[in-house]
């Protein structure tokens, strides 16, 4: 039995420590029951539930998802009840279960992301939050949070000086250089990021000459965009000090120790679940057999193994005092390296 | 036809709702589609109500396409609670279909379910009318199989587009009375099906329907442009592109008079006039 508990939030004292590094990614695992039934949820190492909007939303109109070679579009449009009315009717239920429910947030404003944040903050039953900053900024044309340093940078600090929960920012893979945005959002005080998003992707139905989907666009997911993902994880896994979260693709424990070795201390399963959910949540005990057969006593083992310099060192515990204080100087009162 | 006997007892347990079946006959019907029978795990079958559906991995082990599974409504069921089988009627236009419809006995099949809501038939409703269109056929065959087991009338109607596309009529109990359209005219009523309702609307006391959504949008109207006062309630299965099959991603929804609804949790049954087309 090797160790597989992990802890997503090492500078935080409020900690997000997973009994396993298999998640199931936001989006492809509604609010956590919808796969009550199916599998056994206290298996996976954490959740993460549907993106929460401050409004309620009812998403795209259909065709929202079509099959493509190794993966799928989707277009979903955030379709949520809002910020408060999912504050009634979730975190009650997920406070009775032993697996932390991270909540994913998507804001069209900085300030829209400090609110949810502020309103999570002492939610019984929410272990942490993960910032979706694949959003466009309404007040920057439409630009993504996800593709400017400086605005990751301050959607970041923002939701630090809303929240002392954990906080995961997921990154686009859209942004020229995820590597620089991954620096922005440590040094805005996230305790880790998680990594990729979809891409942008197009599928054409040629017999009616216009996109399958009703948005035009979707976001890819799938085995299709592994490598990619991968390499993401590789590139920013080198140079933060922080926890890096894996995604896109991972079909099989071979997939998730791909993103390992490039450097990801726990992994996120999403489209997979969609086609095989009792394959997904075997993932951790496979991994745990396969530890055991290469002789490693814990994952920490093999997490960077694949990079040429090893992990960089991680992110000291920050003082509780300081945890709301950060903002846009949050480079100055954090204490690196150890 | 190629049979075996159902040999349920060694299949492996399911995860959940997921569990492996047996192909244990397959056979053509309705010109290009296969009538698929597949020995369920133990106790899976007597749960499968008629309306219900399963989300079937349609590739080899080894390989990811297609990636996603593909919804199937029962065509007919076997509700023995140890010997259960299913039988799916598939029709290959797709890389999934293709794949399932060549299946063969012996062959193991990895698939979620039961899952969706599913048709309820009234405790006073005595006489049920049937509307079917193409493949929409499999779902309403296993509710005529389950109606007619409670004691109920059925009258099923089908549309198809030539005559040997349509369901033999032997497929279907004898009390049945059927009653068939044809787009070419080649047997039974040249036009859509929904042009034969009418004439059923004082007779029944329930209408189910499942077939393509303009078939439906049609039923829909013939319903509304209906002038007797006395009318049946209409239930009609939808179908949609889906994903998960449990309600998470949201991308199987349809706009109803409550908002989006998801056709895999909330779905696939829904009473026609809540539906926004």
């Amino acid at each position: 039995m090797a160790d597989l508990s992990v802890d997503l939030a090492p500078g935080n004292p409020r900690e997000l420590v997973l009994s396993n590094p298999v998640i199931a990614a936001s989006g492809c695992f509604g609010y956590g029951q919808e796969y009550q039934g199916t599998i056994d949820i206290h298996r996976l190492g954490a959740f993460v539930s549907k993106g929460i909007t401050p409004e309620p939303r009812s998403g795209n109109p259909m065709p929202r998802i079509t099959e493509t070679t190794g993966g799928m579009l989707n277009a979903i449009g955030l379709q949520n009840p809002g910020i408060r009315k999912f504050i009634r009717s979730y975190p009650p239920i997920w406070e009775r279960w032993p697996t932390p429910a991270i909540v994913n947030i998507s804001g069209e404003t900085v300030a829209e992301f400090a609110e949810m944040a502020r309103l999570l903050d002492d939610v019984p039953g929410v272990a942490g939050l993960e910032v979706n900053i694949s959003c466009p900024n309404i007040n920057a044309g439409g630009f993504c949070f996800g593709w400017d340093a400086d605005m990751s940078r301050e959607v970041t600090a923002a939701v630090r000086a809303a929240t002392t929960l954990p906080i995961i920012v997921k990154l686009s893979p859209g942004a020229l250089d995820v590597a620089q945005i991954a620096l922005a959002v440590e040094e805005g005080g996230a305790d880790a990021v998680s990594l990729i998003n979809t891409l942008v992707g197009m599928k054409i139905d040629t017999r009616r000459r216009k996109p399958v989907l009703a948005n035009g666009t979707g976001g890819l997911s799938g085995p299709a965009i592994r490598p990619v993902a991968v390499r993401m994880t590789w590139q920013v896994a080198r140079v933060v000090g922080i926890p890096v979260v894996g995604l896109g693709g991972i079909m099989s424990l071979d997939d998730g120790l791909e993103f390992f070795m490039a450097g990801a201390s726990a992994i996120q399963v999403g489209t997979g679940f969609f086609a095989q959910p009792g394959r997904m949540v075997a993932i951790a005990d496979e991994l745990d057999a396969w530890l055991d057969a290469q002789g490693c006593s814990s994952l920490g083992e093999i997490v960077g193994a694949a990079l040429p310099d090893g992990l960089p060192p991680r992110r000291q515990r920050i003082d509780p005092d300081d945890l709301k204080l950060m903002s846009g100087d949050y480079a100055e009162a954090r204490t690196t390296t150890t | 036809m190629t049979a075996t006997a159902p040999d349920t007892a060694n299949l492996p347990a399911g995860t959940g709702r997921e569990f492996i079946a047996e192909v244990t006959a397959s056979e053509p019907e309705m010109g290009d589609c296969t009538l698929l029978t597949l020995a369920l795990p133990a106790g899976v079958a007597p749960r499968l109500r008629p309306g219900e559906f399963v989300n079937v991995l349609c590739r080899d082990s080894a390989s990811f396409d297609p990636l996603l599974r593909r919804p199937y409504s029962a065509f007919a069921v076997n509700p023995d609670p140890v010997a259960g089988t299913m039988t799916l009627l598939i029709r290959p236009f797709g890389r999934g279909s293709q794949w399932l419809a060549t299946r063969q006995p012996g062959e193991r099949i990895d698939i979620m379910g039961p899952l969706g809501n599913h048709f309820e038939v009234a405790e006073r409703s005595e006489r049920l009318l049937m509307v079917a269109g193409g493949v929409g056929v499999a779902p309403l065959a296993h509710l005529t199989q389950e109606a007619l087991r409670i004691g109920k009338s059925v009258t099923f109607l089908m549309g198809a587009a030539t005559a040997d596309t349509l369901l033999a009529a032997q497929r279907l109990p004898s009390e049945v009375e059927y009653v068939v359209a044809t787009d070419d005219g080649s047997r039974g009523h040249r036009g859509f099906v929904t042009d034969l309702v009418p004439d059923y609307l004082q007779w029944a006391d329930q209408v189910f329907a499942c077939g393509p959504d303009p078939m439906l949008r049609s039923l829909s109207n013939v319903i509304k442009r209906d002038r007797v006062g006395r009318r049946p309630t209409v239930h009609v299965s939808v179908e949609r592109t889906m994903a998960c099959g449990v309600g998470a991603c949201l991308g199987c929804v349809l706009e109803t008079r409550h908002g989006m609804q998801t056709s895999c949790v909330t779905g696939p049954v829904f009473p026609v006039e809540e539906i926004r087309w």
